[in-house]
Parts: structure tokens; C-alpha cells; sequence
């Protein structure tokens, strides 16, 4: 067998193929990132030009910052919105494949929150929360409520009204994904539950849920992901306010790189961001063979 | 009780209450399309207009915002931004699918890790880096990223893939080139995941507020997002113009989103892989 030379003919036409698109990858991705990993190390700041090496500086001062601990708590309630928003998809996406009339319309009104505008549909919810007048204080006081929260305008409720908006935003997007995998499922496997005398709520529960056990796993790592890096409708609702009480840490990485142009610590926090990111990557590797159950 | 009517005994009631529920979804929609129309001392009084107002839109279109130019500026930079991205990720895509040169999959492997990526950590390299070569503050901040993308390539390769090679070896024994091959058969077979890829694209491209967010500064060279956002701050009041602006932001999603239900379905379905 003749051995191929580094580089023949078919391969250089290969990578012509690619070259155009890798340009750009290198430019706007691969280079920055580099560039990101070492400003990390240095005290940056864009209107400083006497910038210099300050070594790990960034990484202790990113450990012993209240704001870094108090923007993970609030991460963290964020989070929440992923298994919520995921457990009611799963419900919609459940009656959804069954026989309903109007398939299209019904998936398209679940869906069209996640293809929406971000910043138009903040806004609209921040009117929607809006305390004093808002209609959903308004129904909360007439069903008897006399005092409902302030919502965004309160620190300690805005990150859980920010959450309430997430998961209307993802409900659409995990459904979509549970009606492919429910599609998937044999009825003849539901049918020989049935003639068995199994019940409905049974066989969804014991048969259905373990089948989409792999896209549940998914959608979870996915939506973890996917929320860790969205930025758009905090920032637009509340701007990471009242107090910093909606500053996850996106926004925190932007506050700090673009408000203060502190650029080396906000590179440092979102490495942290990045960190964060790639270990719950690791865990989908390893935990794809092993968490999956059927 | 025959079989059809059985049936339509579930569907009926199942349908009605996945409807309310849907409406549910759509109720904010509903709510600022209501609002676009009221006057100002209507608001969170009606649910509904007394009467069809149209000045509110009139107002945003004629205003002291150019909402006309927002317009115009989140167009130019979604057509060309997703043009580029199309062509040059069905470019990429066919290169790692179809030829073979050493390295080729580490390659792509390097590809997928950059999609682990999390778009902080670019933002402040990619603002000093655009500073320094002076395309910060231009479209071409927004539009010239937009032309490469990852998730393109992964998607249209996993599509390209799934094409028969015995179609293009067939072409090949005929005499035909990679670059016939590419434009002649690929591309025309790939129509439908190129038009899945171009409608997700272009509706991300619309509704990119993070990167306007960072990399824009003069109002005139705004897009909607950020458009929206400065027609609001300074209106705090302004109930209103707010809703009758993020109606006319929505409204071209809404039409993409009917036109292109089928290709955005599928390929959310198949993006759910994307990690």
C-alpha cells in the first residue's frame, strides 16, 4: 500500500473547503479565547495602558469577593428554572402526542415564547410584574392576596420572577425536543402494557419516562448550559439589579468588563464561567452511559 | 359507542385543555398587542382597547426614535451575516464530510470545543481586538462573527453525512470535481437543512442583543434590541410606545416562525445534540 504524503492533492482541496470558515473560527473564537486566557493574569483595564502581569491576583481576589459568592447563589436560583421548565414540558409534550386537534397551532403557541424577541418579551413582563398596577398582582389581590410581592422591583423576589420567565421561555424548546423523543417510543411496547392492565398514569411512569430517560439527561445538561450563559433577558428586565439581587454570572463577567472595565478580573470570572461549563460537559460524558435507565 | 366516537370523546377535552393552557403561553403576546392600542390612562385598567389606537405605532415609526433605521440596520446585518454563515458553513461542513486530509477530525474536534465556549469569555478580547483593527462601533463588529458559525458546521456536516456516498462516488467515477460535486449535487440535496439553518440563524441574528449590547455604541447604527432598549429607558413612563415598539420587534419572528415552523422544529430537534 502506497503511503499518502502529509498533504496530496484530495487533501489540499479538503482543507480549501475548510480554510475560508477556519479563518474566521481562529479570529473570532480560537484567538480571543487565548487572548481572554492570558489577560486573566494581568490587571487590564481598557483606559489604563500601564497594565502588567499581577500572576494568580485575579483568581484570589475572584475567591475572596462577596459579589463572586452572592452572583453563584443567585445563579444557582436561576437553575432552578431548568428541571421546572423541563417536568411541565414533559407533561405538555405527553398530551401533545396523543391525539389532539390542532397539533400545529397548539405546539406553535407553546413554542413561540423561545423564537420571540428576548428584549421584547422582558419588557412585556416587566409590565406584567409590575407591582403596583400590574395584572398579576392585580389577580393575586383578587383572589385575596393583600400584599404580593414586588417581584422585580424587590430583591428578594426578582431572581424568582426572573425564573418564572425563563421557564415560560424554555418550556417551548423542551418540548419540541421531548415530542421527538416520545415519537420515537414503539406503541407496541404501550399497547402490551395496556393488555396487561396497566394504567395510564403506569405505563407513563414506568414505561414512557425511563424510555426518554437519554433526552432527559440531555435537556437537563443542555438547559444547565444554555442557562449558565444567558444574559439577554436579565439584562434587559433588571440589568442584574435590585442591589445586584439578579446577577448571575454573566452578567457579573459583563458588569465587571463593561461597566467598571475591569477586563482582566472579568476575564478571570468567566474562566470561571467557562470552568463551570466544561465540568458539567465532563459529566454528560461519563454519566451518558451510565445514568441513562431502560 | 363506536370506535371515532370513543376517540373524540378524548380528543375534544384534551385539546380544550391543552388550549387553555397554550393560552397561557400567548397570554404576554396577547396582553402587548392589547396595551400597543390603549391610552395611556387605559393601561392596566382593560384587558382590552376601547378602541383600535393606532397612534402609539404611529408614534414609534415616526418618532423621535428611527425605528425605520433600527429596522434597516438589524436586516442588513442578519441577510448578510446569514448568507455568509450559510455558504461558508456548508463550505466547512462538506470539507469535513466529504474529503479527507490528515488532521481533519482533530480538527473538528477543536471545532465542537470551541462550542463549550461561553460568549463572555470572547466579549473582552473580541472588544479590544475590534478596538485595535477599528471595526469596533461598525456593523461589521456584528456581521463579520456572525459569518462563522460552529453550530452551522456541526449541523450541516451531521446532514451532509447522512447523503448517500454512492451519489457523489457515482459523479466522481464521471469526472466531476469536489467543487462540481459540492455546488452541483450537495448543495441542491441539502436544501432543506441549509433553509432549517438559515431561518434559525437569521431569527438569532434579529434578536442578538448581547454582542449590539457590547459592541455598538452610536445610536443611528442600532439594531431592534438595542433600540428598543434606549426607546424604553428614556420612556420610562411610556407604557404604551413600550408595547407598540416590542410588537413591531416581534411581529417578523412571528411570520418567520408560521412561514417556518416545519424547518425550526427540526432543527431545534436536531440541535438538542449540539452540547
Amino acid at each position: 500500500m502506497k503511503r499518502r504524503s502529509w498533504m496530496d492533492r484530495q487533501g489540499w482541496i479538503g482543507m480549501t473547503f475548510i480554510l475560508p470558515n477556519m479563518i474566521g473560527i481562529l479570529l473570532f473564537f480560537i484567538i480571543p479565547a487565548i487572548y481572554s486566557f492570558v489577560l486573566m493574569f494581568t490587571n487590564y483595564q481598557f483606559s489604563n495602558p500601564n497594565w502588567q502581569f499581577t500572576g494568580l491576583d485575579n483568581l484570589k481576589r475572584l475567591f475572596h469577593d462577596d459579589n463572586f459568592y452572592a452572583s453563584i447563589k443567585y445563579t444557582v436560583i436561576f437553575l432552578i428554572s431548568v428541571p421546572v421548565s423541563m417536568v411541565l414540558a414533559f407533561i405538555v409534550a405527553l398530551f401533545l402526542n396523543r391525539s389532539v386537534y390542532l397539533k400545529g397551532l397548539l405546539r406553535g403557541m407553546f413554542f413561540l415564547p423561545y423564537i420571540s424577541s428576548g428584549v421584547a418579551v422582558a419588557f412585556v413582563w416587566m409590565l406584567l410584574f409590575q407591582p403596583s398596577q400590574g395584572p398579576i398582582n392585580e389577580m393575586l389581590r383578587w383572589i385575596g392576596i393583600t400584599s404580593p410581592p414586588g417581584w422585580f422591583a424587590d430583591t428578594e423576589t426578582a431572581m424568582y420572577a426572573i425564573d418564572i420567565v425563563q421557564i415560560w421561555l424554555m418550556l417551548g424548546y423542551n418540548m419540541i425536543i421531548y415530542l421527538a423523543a416520545l415519537q420515537e417510543i414503539s406503541t407496541e411496547q404501550l399497547e402490551a402494557a395496556r393488555i396487561d392492565g396497566a394504567s395510564t398514569f403506569k405505563t407513563t411512569w414506568k414505561i414512557v419516562w425511563p424510555l426518554v430517560s437519554p433526552t432527559t439527561f440531555l435537556l437537563m445538561i443542555t438547559g444547565l448550559i444554555m442557562t449558565m450563559k444567558s444574559f439577554s433577558i436579565i439584562q434587559a428586565i433588571t440589568a442584574g439589579g435590585p442591589s445586584g439581587s439578579t446577577t448571575v454570572l454573566s452578567l457579573f463577567v459583563y458588569k465587571t468588563a463593561f461597566s467598571y472595565y475591569d477586563m482582566g478580573y472579568a476575564s478571570a470570572i468567566s474562566w470561571f464561567l467557562f470552568a463551570v461549563i466544561l465540568f458539567i460537559t465532563v459529566i454528560q460524558w461519563i454519566g451518558q452511559k451510565r445514568w441513562v435507565h431502560y | 359507542m363506536n370506535d371515532k366516537a370513543g376517540n373524540m370523546m378524548v380528543k375534544m377535552p384534551v385539546t380544550i385543555i391543552m388550549f387553555v393552557l397554550g393560552l397561557f403561553m400567548i397570554v404576554p403576546f396577547l396582553w402587548m398587542l392589547s396595551t400597543s392600542f390603549q391610552t395611556p390612562t387605559e393601561v392596566f385598567k382593560n384587558w382590552l382597547p376601547a378602541s383600535l389606537n393606532w397612534s402609539n405605532h404611529i408614534r414609534v415609526w415616526t418618532g423621535n426614535y428611527d425605528f425605520v433605521s433600527y429596522y434597516l440596520n438589524s436586516l442588513k446585518i442578519s441577510v448578510i451575516g446569514t448568507v455568509g454563515a450559510v455558504f461558508l458553513s456548508a463550505l466547512a461542513a462538506y470539507g469535513f464530510s466529504r474529503t479527507s486530509f490528515k488532521g481533519r477530525d482533530g480538527l473538528f474536534v477543536v471545532y465542537l470545543s470551541m462550542m463549550m465556549v461561553p460568549p463572555q469569555v470572547l466579549f473582552v478580547p473580541k472588544f479590544i481586538m475590534f478596538n485595535w483593527v477599528g471595526i469596533y462601533n461598525t456593523h461589521w463588529a456584528l456581521i463579520l462573527p456572525a459569518m462563522f458559525s460552529i453550530f452551522g458546521v456541526f449541523m450541516l456536516r451531521q446532514f451532509f453525512m447522512s447523503i448517500p456516498k454512492e451519489i457523489t462516488e457515482s459523479a466522481f467515477l464521471d469526472g466531476a470535481g469536489h467543487y462540481k460535486i459540492f455546488f452541483r449535487l450537495i448543495l441542491p440535496l441539502a436544501k432543506p437543512a441549509i433553509a432549517t439553518f438559515a431561518i434559525l440563524d437569521f431569527s438569532w441574528q434579529w434578536n442578538d442583543y448581547e454582542n449590539a449590547l457590547v459592541f455598538l455604541q452610536s445610536p443611528k447604527l442600532y439594531t431592534i434590541p438595542l433600540g428598543l432598549q434606549n426607546f424604553i429607558l428614556e420612556n420610562n413612563v411610556d407604557y404604551n410606545g413600550m408595547m407598540a415598539a416590542s410588537s413591531a420587534a416581534i411581529i417578523p419572528m412571528i411570520i418567520i416562525f408560521f412561514v417556518g415552523q416545519k424547518y425550526i422544529i427540526q432543527g431545534i430537534s436536531s440541535s438538542a445534540v449540539k452540547g
